[in-house]
């Protein structure tokens, strides 16, 4: 087998009794690890072995729980996906997922991204598999929050309501039972913190790591409220 | 004012205990010392069984099994692919089997439907031309986060307090049982008592017991699991013949996780690692049933440690599903009163673990009148746990 030496150099922070005061710094992590292991594989061996107090989150290990997202040298990625033989280089630098509020560590609060999200709208969908029989899968959005993290438009306090949550309208138009219940969704998306704040930086897309392609998504929105607003 | 009842683990077992207590009154705090569901329980590949795999050579636990899945389905359908599952005969052995497991199946009134290698294959066109004959059962696919999160959600929106990255590093009597937690994120001790601690801690329940100065029959079973990116089946595919590694092929949303080798191990975490050539072998395994996953690229391979309650005889232990468990009472076996421990279990019977355990915290708080509810109840989405209820800050 072949180790490799990684160095994860990773965002360290402490609270205070008062939580606007914290101390953030860097600190570095030397692993003897298989190119294949990934960033999460590496933060295991450290807080098992070295470190107990270092935190992050993870859950289910293969891109399914969307918990672990990260910013990996600078890019917001899952870290138990994210291959360290990957990236190019030995030092790999782990921050806390941008726009969301640091709790510790790589832990962050993803609260706001689940305020645009109601708990009522659908997860499940029809599988586009060619079979005799229709078939159910969840959705493909594993709501990991990093493509609101890669957006430059959204983010603590601005308006703009952010690529999960307007791709996850787009899903519930397309599957909306009734034109009523699509047109209050495409008011939602055509309304002032929807999709005429995109400025099709397309970065959404690229970080999102399960393909729900936000910005293909929020295109077909942006048509939709078109039509709507030929249509008046 | 109502007991409260301290659980030690946010995995399965404790979120669905949680929601239990809750629903009988009971005050409820839980302390995970890490992510919600990061030990065992969210790294499970997501196979909802349908009890079919235990039909014979256990048709109660089958049973008991088959009652659980429908209940997920009624309480939790947004966690949940419905999709059935096939038993696949490869060879002659194979074929051999299928008379006895469908006795078994129906003697635990699993529906099942036998089918032909040719409807197999319409069915499935991904499975191996191999394929002999298949078992059509009412498997189905979970989120292996998403579906125990919904019971958390559900119970911290009733009251229960849940505190994450807040580990427990010791146990204090303060005139009845509690534990010292760290809390992480607020970075100090902090001592939460109660009327009962209930040690549900997976394959960390060892050594949470071991702080208490009890010990207990608990074994890591770590094992390996791979998913590949593509959607290669639309049901639940499995090898007909007795349970064995690499048997199961589980798709999930656009991916196809292959599932799952077995070993022993001493610690929980320490020293896990899925090797390469572990991840090879269950492909090559899984590639047996759906040939595509061995040419598929692969997204993750990952080791989990699952908590066996050793010293349990699989076969012969009368108490039918729960002989997957036990819940042990350390006021009866180390004279520790008030402290319980759930050892075991499977992700996808964890409501019914958790009513035993809840029934038995009943019990030694003297109120056994207090009934299970979680039975019809449904359970809230798992997006509603992130509306802040659970969350106690710092």
């Amino acid at each position: 087998m072949t180790a490799a030496r990684f160095v994860l150099r990773v965002r360290r922070t402490r609270f205070h009794e008062h939580e606007h005061e914290h101390e953030s710094s860097f600190q570095d992590f030397e692993v003897e690890v298989e190119p294949e292991a990934t960033v999460l594989d590496a933060l295991e061996l450290i807080r098992i072995g070295r470190d107990p107090g270092l935190r992050y989150r993870h859950s289910c290990h293969h891109a399914s729980c969307g918990t672990c997202g990260c910013q990996v040298n600078g890019v917001a990625r899952l870290a138990c996906v994210t291959r360290l033989g990957d990236l190019g280089g030995e030092l790999v630098t782990l921050e806390p997922l941008e726009g969301y509020r640091c709790e510790g560590d790589l832990v962050v609060d993803p609260g706001p991204l689940f305020r645009d999200l109601p708990p009522h709208w659908t997860v499940l969908r029809e599988s586009e598999g060619r079979r005799p029989e229709a078939r159910t899968r969840l959705e493909d959005c594993i709501e990991c929050g990093c493509c609101v993290a890669a957006c430059p438009v959204a983010g603590p306090g601005r308006p703009y309501v952010g690529p999960a949550a307007l791709a996850a309208i787009q899903r519930e138009i397309e599957k909306a039972p009734a034109p009523e219940a699509a047109a209050a969704l495409l008011e939602l998306a055509g309304g002032p913190r929807g999709e005429r704040l995109c400025e099709r930086f397309i970065d959404c897309s690229r970080v999102c790591p399960s393909g729900v392609a936000p910005a293909r998504r929020i295109a077909d929105l942006r048509r939709r409220v078109g039509r709507r607003l030929e249509g008046e | 004012m109502a007991e409260h009842v301290v659980i030690i683990g946010g995995g399965g077992t404790g979120a669905a205990l949680a929601h239990d207590l809750v629903g009988r009154g009971f005050r409820v705090t839980l302390l995970e010392r890490g992510e919600l569901f990061s030990g065992a329980t969210g790294r499970h590949h997501g196979l909802l069984h349908s009890g079919a795999r235990y039909a014979v050579h256990d048709p109660a636990a089958a049973r008991e099994c088959f009652a659980e899945n429908q209940i997920l389905r009624r309480i939790a359908p947004f966690a949940i692919e419905p999709n059935d599952g096939l038993f696949v005969a490869l060879d002659e052995a194979d074929e051999a089997y299928a008379e006895a497991f469908l006795d078994g199946c129906a003697a635990a009134r699993i529906p099942t439907r036998r089918l032909t290698s040719d409807d197999a294959l319409a069915l499935e066109p991904g499975l191996a031309p191999e394929a002999r004959l298949a078992v059509r059962v009412p498997d189905a696919t979970v989120d292996p986060f998403r579906l125990p999160l919904s019971f958390l959600a559900t119970a911290a929106a009733r009251g229960a307090r849940v505190r994450r990255f807040a580990e427990v590093v010791g146990f204090v009597e303060r005139g009845g049982p509690g534990v010292v937690a760290r809390d992480r994120l607020a970075g100090r001790d902090l001592e939460v008592t109660g009327d009962v601690v209930v040690n549900a801690a997976g394959a960390w329940a060892g050594e949470v017991a071991a702080l208490a100065g009890v010990s207990l029959p608990v074994r890591p079973a770590p094992g390996v699991m791979v998913a590949v990116v593509g959607r290669h089946v639309e049901m639940a595919v499995n090898r007909l013949h007795p349970a064995a590694e690499g048997d199961i092929v589980v798709p999930q949303r656009r991916l196809t996780v292959v599932g799952a080798s077995l070993w022993l191990a001493d610690h929980p975490e320490r020293g896990l690692a899925a090797r390469r050539d572990e991840v090879e072998r269950l492909l090559e395994l899984g590639a047996r049933l759906v040939p595509a996953v061995a040419r598929a690229k692969v997204r993750a391979a990952w080791c989990a440690a699952r908590p066996l309650a050793a010293g349990l005889d699989d076969g012969r232990d009368a108490q039918q599903l729960t002989r997957s468990f036990r819940c042990i009472d350390h006021g009866e076996t180390d004279g520790r009163p008030g402290l319980l421990s759930v050892v075991g279990g499977k992700a996808t019977t964890l409501r019914a673990v958790a009513e035993a355990a809840a029934d038995r915290v009943c019990a030694t708080l003297g109120r056994p009148e207090l009934r299970c509810a979680t039975r019809d109840e449904p359970l809230l989405p798992p997006r509603a746990w992130f509306e802040g209820r659970g969350e106690v800050a710092p």
